[in-house]
This record gives C-alpha cells, structure tokens and sequence, in this order.
C-alpha cells in the first residue's frame, strides 16, 4: 500500500494519459485497444486517469533541478517487482479501473539495469499473463538500443521526455542529459516504426512495433524560454520524429532552487492551456509555427486564443463566404472547429447555407458571427473590426469589490 | 391514425410497416402512456418480427450508413416523444436516401441526430465509468446511466473480458445483461451474452473483502496533483449523479504516508 502512494504520488508529473491510437481485439487472455482510447476516471484537478501511471522505481542516480525524485531530495523510495507492477495492472484492469499501464521509472543504477527491469514487468504482461491492452513504456535515455527494440515490440506507446525546449535550458536543469541523448532513442524509434511498417506490409504476421507512435513532454514555466521556442521546438519534434503528441506540462514548484521559480508560485495553468490550443492548431486546422508566434509577438496572448489572435492580425483575411470557403479557410475561423467544418462542407453539398441554418451548426457564433458572410450578408452585431472585435470577445476585468474605506 | 406499440423495437418498426402500407401515421406512441384524444383514432400494433424485419433492412439499404445507427440509438434513449422525431427522420429518409445524413440543419434530422448523440456520448463514457467488483463468483457493476445502453455496452466486454463471467446490472431499469465467460463478443459465434429483467437488484453486490478497491481509491487520490485542483472540471467529466456507483469518491480508509 505504501509503495504504491510513493510510486504513484512520483509519476504524476508525466501529463501523457493517451490510451489511443491502436485498435486490438483480443487475442486469447483478457484486454483489447480502442482507436479513440478511454478514460475511466477523473481525478480532482480534472485530469483524466486512463492508464495506471506508476514508476518502477523513484531511485535515481540523476539530479535534475525541476524533479521531485532527484538523487539529492531526502524523500522515501521505493521499488516495485514486475510481478507487483503485473499484477495491479491485470486486476485493476479486470475491474474496468484502467485502460493499461503507463510503465516509467527513475535512473537506477544504469539506464540499462532500468530498461531491463521494465521489459521484465512488460513481458510478464503480455507473454506470461496475456495482457492485450494499452500499454506506454518510457524509454531511458542511454539505454542500449537492443534493450529499447525489445520493449517497443511489447509496448503500444513509447516516449522520453526532453522536458526543456531548448538545449541551454536542459544544461541549465539537467546538467548529466544533453539534447543528443534525448534525440537519438527517439531517431531509433522513428526507423524501426517504418522499419515494421515495410515489414509488415511482406509478412501480415510480423509482431508490431509501438503501433500507438512516439511522444514526449515539456515543462512550462521553469525556465525563461518563451513560446516561440517551445513550439519552435514542438514542431521539429513532429517533423523530424513523426511524434503522435506532444504534451506540455505547467511546472509546480517541487524544489527549492535559485534557477527555478519559489515554491509557492502557482503552475502557469493558462499559458499551458494556450499552448495546447497553438498544439492542436499544428497538428489539426493546419497553421504553421510562425503565424501562431513570431519574433514581434514571442509569447501568446492570454486573453485571447492563439487562432482569434491571428484572425485580428490578419483582417484582409475576413469576412469570408461559408459557402465558397475551402475546408482549410473554414478551419481559420474563430468559433468553427473541425466536426462544423466537416458539417457545413457537407451540408453546402445540398443547398447554400443560411445565416440561421449556419447558426444551427454547432459553431461558436458568438465568436464567428464576425468572420463570415452566408449567402453574402453579413449578421455580425458589429462592423468587422479588429479592435471592436476583440474588445467585446476578450474577457472582461472581473469587478471588483471596492473597499469601503 | 396514432398508431400504440409495445415498446420493443420490433414493435416501433412494424408500426413504421402499417404506415407505409395501409395508414399514415400521425403519431406513434408506446401503449402504456398513451393519452387518448377525441381528435384522432388509435390502433394497437401487434409486433410482427417480419414485417420489421422488412423496414430494418429497407433502413440499411435505402438511408445513409449511419441512419439505422442512429434509430437504434434514439430508440434506446430516454427523451419524451423520441417516436415520432424517429418518424419523422424516417419519412423524410425515405424521400432524400443516403443524403438525409447531411442535412444536418434540417428540422427533421437535427432533433435525432441529437438525442442519437446523447446516447452515443453516453455509452462512450461509462465504457470507461463502469466498475467492476471481484465477489469471488463473478465480476459485477451496477450503474444507473440516463439512457438504456446496456445492450450498447455488452460487446465491448464480451471482447474485452473474454474469460470472465461478469453481470452488469441497470439499477434503475432493473436489467442485467450476463456474459458466461466463454464464447467472446457476439458476431463470432453466435450470442454470446442476454439480457434479463430482474425482479430485485443483486444483493450480494457490495462485498467488502475486494482488496483492490482500497488500492484503486488510494491511486485515485495519489495521482490529482494539489495544485492543480479543479473539483469543477472534474464535475463536467464525472457529473454528481454518476458517482454513487464510483468505488473512488467512496471516502478512503487508509491515506499511506502523508509526506505531500
């Protein structure tokens, strides 16, 4: 009981709860895979629980600033057996608590006595107990590669941190890691996907190899990098890795330290936020890095989301026609998100949109009431403007109590 | 004509049958809760599985592919009058085919579609929500969802649980379905799971002696970070009227160290 709250209590800061991507009936034994994934519980700060997330072990040789399991901190550690680790995934499964496992570890001993520690818990799982669902392996860096094939054939997911945006940051917070050491597991991961891919094409039988992809995480708000950085970064990660997702995670102070904000500071929970709107507008309504953020305007603003944000720098833009607007000029428009654009692509098939047939949609109109004309009328309750525009869509100061003296 | 039927499926179906081929219908209504009018005439419909059998199939080929789907659907929720917007989403189904689907905005397709996602929203979640309890026989989860998707949920574990013998129960309709723990999700061999109607709830339920229900509340309190709080999006995930038969809102009985 006490080591499964400090093992579990240790992984919380990894944000990735992904259980999507494979779709797996079951083979013999008990568990299968949803392309959608499931979550099947929410804890209180709303985040939803889809794998049982637990580290090995929380024993670490390395001594990152940001982390609350680093070598230096006087905590309890404690390790789990692989055969504790399989058995509270195989019940907790049983009982509908979990969709799989989410299997990290700290750096005991070496990066390769961890990675064979996990491939022992992993295969028990899926060879010993047949386990058919979700599984997500960290991957530590500096492990032999022989070692990160061997899991990969076993694993759904695989990911490594980099946890910082850029390398003067990582030197800075993490000074036993460096960038190449991150990079190259990932490189290797990226090959042998395509590698199994080729391969399963010839023989249908081949084991798959992480058929769920790769992702990583970053910490916001520990360091000074500004948001052009970290989707900078965020996009060469997709380019240059294939990455499923990238995850950010707003930094709760765990450590006293002069490189890092006080301990009381709050997580920058809105800037994390922005950040995952700017994420899903690279990878879904196809915007690039440098119309989210740019040298002029490093960081994004709070008040508004990063797409109205463009929309109000690029008024020449606007109004557009829905009925003649192309799927991806759909997508640029505050308040239409991916399942309206589909409908009214679909829907203009038929007939021309009205206004109030647009209404019905279910697209925000408060917000797309200014960017659009149907039928060529205009019905926003103001005059397109950027400057009126945002004043009636930004939050408003709430008011305050006045004091009574 | 309004046209009564018995609340089966097959029941509604057939009364779609007589309208097409003696009748239109100007209503259908379930025979338990109808309200009889000087205005119009009623006609009890006797279910006939050929007949039905007949404007299911006529769904399938002549509407668009999700259409029987989303009657289906409509037809397992609990929404006021969902007879005749599946009447009328039917009619005019008949008339467009396989564009209806797209037609999103049309009065006659919008109100099904919704309540069709309700359920399907619904089913979705308590793929997830559901919870099983270890009594030493069998595993069992009770649950009292909004709209009757047992039938909905069955498949996934038959697939999912193969080689257990479960019973997921309906508190509020007082249905179970049963899986044997055998034969796997239905479409591989023949059924392979049924439903019952039951006279009482299973009162051999709440067993105290599952070891894994304290590990599972103390991973469920372990992994919220502090800081982060935010019992309002939790709510908007987990709404308060699921959360009787959620073993992790039961208060915890051992809290581990208390280091954090």
């Amino acid at each position: 009981m006490a080591k499964l709250a400090v093992l579990a209590g240790a992984a919380k800061y990894d944000v990735s709860c992904a259980s999507s991507g494979v779709s797996r009936g079951n083979q013999g034994g008990i568990g299968s895979t949803k392309q959608c994934g499931i979550c099947h519980a929410w804890s209180e700060d709303g985040r939803c629980i889809s794998l049982l997330k637990i580290l090995q072990s929380n024993d670490c040789i390395y001594d990152c600033r940001y982390c609350a399991n680093r070598r230096s901190n006087d905590i309890p550690r404690a390790s789990f057996s692989a055969r504790e680790i399989a058995d509270l995934t195989m019940q907790f499964y049983r009982r509908n608590y979990i969709e799989g496992l989410f299997l990290s570890a700290a750096v005991e001993k070496s990066p390769d006595y961890t990675m064979e520690k996990i491939i022992l818990a992993l295969s028990l799982l899926r060879k010993t107990y047949r386990f058919h669902g979700y599984i997500h392996v960290k991957i530590i860096p500096g492990a032999d590669p022989a070692l990160i094939q061997q899991a990969g054939l076993l694993a759904d997911r695989m990911s490594v941190n980099i946890e910082q945006p850029s390398e003067q940051s990582l030197r800075l917070m993490a000074p036993q890691k460096s960038l190449p050491m991150l990079y190259s597991p990932m490189a290797q991961v990226r090959d042998e996907i395509i590698v199994n891919q080729e391969d399963r094409k010839k023989l249908r039988h081949t084991p798959r190899f992480v058929p769920g992809g790769q992702s990583t995480q970053m910490i916001i708000g520990a360091t000074q990098d500004t948001d052009l950085t970290i989707l900078k970064t965020t996009a060469g990660l997709y380019d240059t890795f294939g990455l499923k997702r990238v995850y950010y995670s707003a930094y709760v102070p765990v450590n006293q330290d002069s490189n890092l904000p006080a301990l009381a500071t709050a997580p920058p929970l809105l800037r994390e936020h922005r950040l995952y709107q700017s994420d899903w507008l690279l990878r879904y309504y196809h915007f690039q890095v440098d119309e989210i953020v740019g040298p002029a305007h490093a960081n994004l603003e709070t008040d508004i989301d990063p797409k109205m944000a463009w929309a109000l720098r690029h008024p020449e833009f606007f109004p557009l026609e829905i009925n003649r607007a192309s799927y991806e000029e759909l997508l640029r428009v505050p308040g239409i998100g991916v399942k309206s654009a589909q409908r009214i692509m679909r829907q203009r098939r038929l007939a021309a949109l009205s206004a109030d047939e647009f209404k019905k949609m279910g697209v925000a109109h408060k917000r797309a009431q200014f960017f659009v004309t149907c039928k060529g009328v205009y019905s926003g309750a103001k005059p397109f403007d950027p400057v009126v525009v945002r004043n009636i869509l930004a939050p408003k100061p709430r008011a305050t109590q006045l004091s009574l003296f | 004509m309004d046209y009564l039927y018995d609340s089966s499926f097959e029941g509604f179906l057939t009364c779609i049958y007589y309208s097409y081929s003696r009748e239109k219908a100007d209503g259908i209504f379930p025979e338990a809760f109808y309200q009889p009018s000087l205005m119009t005439r009623s006609h009890v419909v006797v279910t006939n599985p050929e007949y039905a059998d007949r404007v299911y199939r006529a769904i399938e080929e002549r509407l668009a592919e999700d259409s029987i789907r989303h009657i289906y659907y409509a037809f397992l929720a609990e929404a006021p009058n969902k007879e005749n917007i599946m009447l009328d989403y039917l009619r005019l189904g008949f008339r467009m085919g396989a564009k209806i689907d797209s037609y999103h905005t049309h009065p006659q397709v919008q109100p099904l579609h919704n309540i069709s996602r309700k359920v399907g929203i619904e089913v979705h979640r308590f793929l997830g929500l559901l919870r099983f309890a270890d009594n030493g026989r069998f595993l069992h989860a009770r649950l009292a969802p909004d709209h009757n998707i047992l039938s909905l949920l069955a498949n996934h574990f038959a697939e999912r649980l193969r080689n257990e013998r479960w019973v997921i129960e309906d508190e509020k309709r007082k249905l179970a379905v049963v899986y044997d723990g055998k034969s796997g999700a239905r479409g591989h061999k023949g059924s392979s799971w049924y439903i019952i109607c039951l006279d009482d709830l299973l009162n051999y339920a709440t067993i105290e002696e599952d070891p894994y229900q304290e590990l599972w509340k103390l991973y469920f309190n372990k992994i919220a970070i502090e800081s982060r709080r935010n019992p309002r999006l939790q709510t908007q995930f987990v709404p308060k009227r699921y959360r009787k038969n959620l073993v992790e809102f039961e208060p915890l009985l051992y809290m581990g160290d208390k280091q954090e």
